[in-house]
């Protein structure tokens, strides 16, 4: 009885064991990857030899979707992991659940988890973050020359204009319960608004809600960003701007619908900065006219 | 040795039902009670083997307080046959007499199993359908079933001397004539070798032919308890049943109105 | 024979045939079997020969005994407690439609699950409780529904157990809306892992976790098992089973409370697994009768072979990722259990 209180208490006092560290890993040369983001970042920073598996999110580029697939990243399996013989699982901080990252750890593999801001410098910092650890500071360095930091030069200007234009957006994942389901404070969608400048007006509750048809058309959004697989939920461009819920916003009477891919909108890897980019020239082009 | 109710009372939903009740089964002795429905004759019965705990008055058993009494200990003084559950899972008929076999710490008891079992499957007719699926029976052969099991509830070997009661709740119901006399016979049988018997019976003509007693209750109280020729007079019979009834008595069978 | 001897084998032999025993004994081989085969089969290449060769390598050892050995243990243990709770309830409450869900035990160990993760993480944002709390959590949930069922239930003595089903449905229905608000407030990160644990997965599990539940459990089992005859006997009715001689109200009691505990423990440590506790004593049944002899044990087993190759499949059917096993039972045992009314409706 003893015995067991003790083990109960060691694990309730048990610090986080994988802190969330930058330094390089000592062996990178077999690497499962659980976060879409991360696993652009490699294709970005020439580190995609190494990469031997990758999650359900990872779906950019195409030639990534070939690897063979560890599943959900909340919900690995250790056993699977560990039968691809990797020597590093990199991922963010949703990877689970606990008890397996602990198992997979203590055969030797190391676990790397990567934090993440929904907002550039978190960007620029995951970027930085997984070529330290790979071992890939000079391919980081001219993927920012040559790519980040011009494109990021571009998005601030881009943003600063489109903020004057005071644009109130709203970011639809799909339906939950028939009603849109919007993204709120604290997710990645709320980033991806204020990175472009916008304002989100449906930022009063926290997380993920489906929203009631009057609180969308008090908000009267300007904007509508949505993913595309939300938008098959809704079926087309069409039918979104007829539903009932969105039908009477500015946004559906205008036009104003961008849907692009999930992942290049809120995986918060380098595409996500392009994604950003455009959506941003869009808008301004729009109010040009 | 006896049951007995003493002075019961039982109060339910507001409605008195047994209004001071006094009652006495002997050993050996077939007590039936008759009367109209909504006497209170199944509430007395199951005051009797103890499902329901009167307001007021005892129910002794041998002599002892029945609130005394284990529920063990009194499931093997007494049987009971009264309204029958259809039974959800497919048991077979043996399994359902069976069920009546008490476990019992003795060893030497529980070699008798298979004896007890032969006897009173063949005494109740059922010997022929102890491998068949209870719920393919038909009612009467359900009945008889649950007699079996009644029976061997209360089966000990020949040299026991312990006191027994069976207790019954119109157990002809529904039951063709042989089966209705089979029972009877049975019942006789049983209180020959001492078991003392309580049956609620609705059949007036088959109540004064087997019962060594009657009790007749009306609105919740005995209203008469002796020998069925000293009570049942063509004029409190009618009173009771509120129906005009005549006796007429045949030194041979019963016979049928 | 001795008296003694007399006795014990007349305990084991009573109220069961000899076909029942044999059906067992098959089912115990079946499941050793199962143990050996889900021991020896996965993503990760090893082998059990080469284990007791001692030619493995030592990570494949650990994977062996600390990753695959608990795992496949805590399937046969879930799936036994879940499959002989069914059986038991299923007798109880005398419907071949009941399952340990129906009590609400299951969704009370929910309850729990959900409130530590959905507001858990709020409270003890720097401490590393993961694994260890989200069982306790549950237990927890599953012993406040058996307080309840406790105080409701004693409260109301000799009222059958169609009250006691109400009783049931009635905190499913409050754990439900407490789940229902756990969910809205929860962040996206937390929704998604609540979706997750309901699906029911036995991954992650390691052995100090597994060692309290195998003692609950099996503390459960003994303590459910020796009620098989009375079972028998409450199928004639309440009323019937008293005057049989059986303490009516202490078995409902202890059935409840036994069957709670073994699923809750199991629940807890493995998420909502459904259909198992509906479909084995079915089974069961088919194969070789209803007394409740050979019922209990008979589901044990045969919720443990099940649950193990359900397992099995979850992890090797997508490897080198897994499906929730939830998802397994649920698609085996839905046609089945619409099998199962029609063959009703027929009878």
């Amino acid at each position: 009885m003893k015995y067991t209180l003790l083990i109960f208490i060691s694990f309730l006092l048990q610090q986080n064991s994988f802190a969330n560290e930058c330094s390089p890993a000592n062996d990178v040369s077999r690497v499962t990857v659980a976060g879409g983001s991360i696993t652009e970042i490699m294709y970005m920073i020439d580190a995609e030899d190494s990469i031997i598996a990758v999650d359900l999110t990872s779906n950019f580029p195409e030639r990534a979707r070939s690897h063979p697939q560890i599943g959900y990243v909340r919900a690995l399996s250790a056993e699977g992991i560990l039968s691809l013989d990797p020597t590093i699982i990199i991922g963010e901080d949703d990877m689970g659940p606990p008890a397996v990252l602990e198992q997979i750890n203590r055969t030797g593999v190391e676990v790397a988890i990567i934090s993440e801001k929904h907002n550039i410098a978190g960007i620029k910092s995951k970027v930085e973050c997984v070529a330290e650890i790979l071992n890939k500071k000079a391919e980081a360095r001219e993927l920012f020359d040559t790519k980040l930091t011009p494109a990021i030069e571009k998005l601030n200007i881009a943003s600063e204009k489109v903020s004057e234009n005071q644009i109130k957006a709203i970011f639809i994942l799909g339906l939950q319960s028939g009603s849109p389901l919007i993204g709120g404070m604290g997710t990645s969608a709320n980033g991806l608004i204020e990175m472009i400048g916008a304002k989100n007006v449906l930022s009063s509750f926290e997380g993920w809600k489906p929203v009631s048809t009057e609180s969308i058309l008090m908000a009267e959004p300007d904007l509508i960003l949505i993913s595309n697989r939300g938008l098959s939920a809704f079926g087309d461009i069409e039918s979104l701007r007829q539903h009932p819920a969105l039908a009477l916003t500015p946004a559906a009477e205008n036009n104003n619908i961008i849907a692009m891919d999930g992942m290049a909108m809120l995986g918060f890897g380098p595409r996500t900065i392009f994604s950003a980019l455009n959506i941003a020239n869009d808008i301004l082009e729009i109010n040009d006219k | 040795m006896s049951l007995n109710l003493k002075s019961v009372s039982l109060k339910l939903d507001n409605r008195q039902i047994l209004k001071d009740v006094s009652l006495e089964i002997n050993e050996g002795e077939i007590v039936s009670v008759i009367g109209p429905n909504g006497a209170g004759k199944s509430t007395l019965l199951n005051v009797l083997t103890g499902d329901i705990t009167p307001d007021s008055g005892d129910t002794i058993y041998d002599n002892r307080q029945l609130n005394k009494i284990s529920i063990q200990e009194r499931a093997f003084t007494r049987s009971v046959m009264s309204q029958m559950q259809t039974l959800v899972f497919n048991f077979n008929v043996k399994d359902v007499v069976e069920m009546g076999w008490l476990q019992r710490g003795n060893s030497d008891f529980s070699s008798n199993f298979s004896i007890a079992f032969e006897a009173v499957t063949k005494e109740c007719n059922v010997q022929n359908l102890v491998h068949r699926k209870f719920n393919s029976l038909s009612g009467g052969e359900q009945r008889r079933v649950h007699f079996a099991r009644t029976l061997l509830q209360l089966w000990r070997p020949s040299q026991s001397n312990d006191p027994r009661y069976l207790l019954l709740d119109e157990p002809t119901a529904n039951l063709d004539l042989s089966s209705e006399m089979l029972l009877m016979n049975i019942l006789k049988a049983r209180a020959s070798s001492n078991v003392g018997i309580l049956v609620i019976l609705h059949d007036l003509n088959l109540a004064s032919h087997f019962a060594d007693k009657i009790a007749i209750m009306k609105d919740g109280e005995i209203k008469a308890f002796g020998k069925p020729e000293e009570i049942m007079t063509d004029d409190f019979l009618t009173s009771i049943y509120e129906v005009p009834i005549k006796v007429k008595y045949d030194p041979l069978r019963v016979r049928y109105y | 024979m001795t008296s003694r001897a007399q006795s014990i084998k007349s305990s084991i032999t009573e109220f069961i045939s000899s076909k029942q025993l044999l059906i067992l004994f098959l089912l115990c081989i079946f499941t050793f079997v199962s143990v050996f085969i889900a021991i020896g089969t996965g993503s990760y290449d090893l082998s059990i020969i080469n284990f007791i060769l001692g030619k493995n390598t030592g990570l494949q050892n650990i994977v062996l005994l600390e990753i695959r050995v608990p795992r496949v243990i805590l399937s046969a243990i879930v799936g036994a407690s879940l499959g002989i709770a069914g059986a038991a309830l299923q007798g109880l409450f005398r419907n071949p439609l009941a399952d340990p869900g129906l009590i609400g035990v299951s969704a009370g160990a929910a309850l729990g699950a959900t409130t530590i993760i959905v507001i858990g993480a709020n409270f003890f944002p720097n401490l590393y409780l993961g694994s260890f709390l989200l069982p306790v959590a549950a237990i927890s949930g599953a012993c406040f529904v058996i307080f309840m069922l406790y105080v409701l239930t004693k409260g109301f003595g000799y009222q059958g157990v169609t009250y006691m089903l109400l009783v049931g449905i009635a905190v499913n229905a409050i754990a439900g809306v407490g789940i229902g608000i756990l969910t809205y407030i929860s962040s996206d990160a937390e929704l998604r892992s609540l979706t997750f644990w309901t699906m029911g997965s036995f991954g992650g599990v390691t052995w100090p976790l597994l060692i309290p539940a195998i003692i609950i459990i099996t503390i459960s089992l003994i303590f459910l098992i020796p009620n098989a005859r009375k079972l028998d006997l409450l199928q004639l009715g309440e009323p019937e089973a008293y005057r049989l001689g059986i303490d009516v109200q202490r078995v409902k009691l202890s059935i409840i409370f036994t069957s709670a505990s073994a699923v809750g423990a199991s629940v807890a440590l493995s998420g909502m697994i459904g259909f198992v506790g509906l479909v084995v004593p079915h089974l069961v049944r088919l194969i070789g009768g209803v007394n409740h002899k050979y019922l209990l044990p008979g589901s044990a087993l045969m919720g443990a072979c099940l649950m193990i190759i359900a397992d099995l499949f979850s992890r090797i059917l997508l490897q080198p990722a897994e499906i929730p096993v939830g998802l397994i039972t649920s698609a085996i045992g839905s046609p089945f259990f619409l099998w199962l009314i029609f063959r009703m409706k027929r009878l």
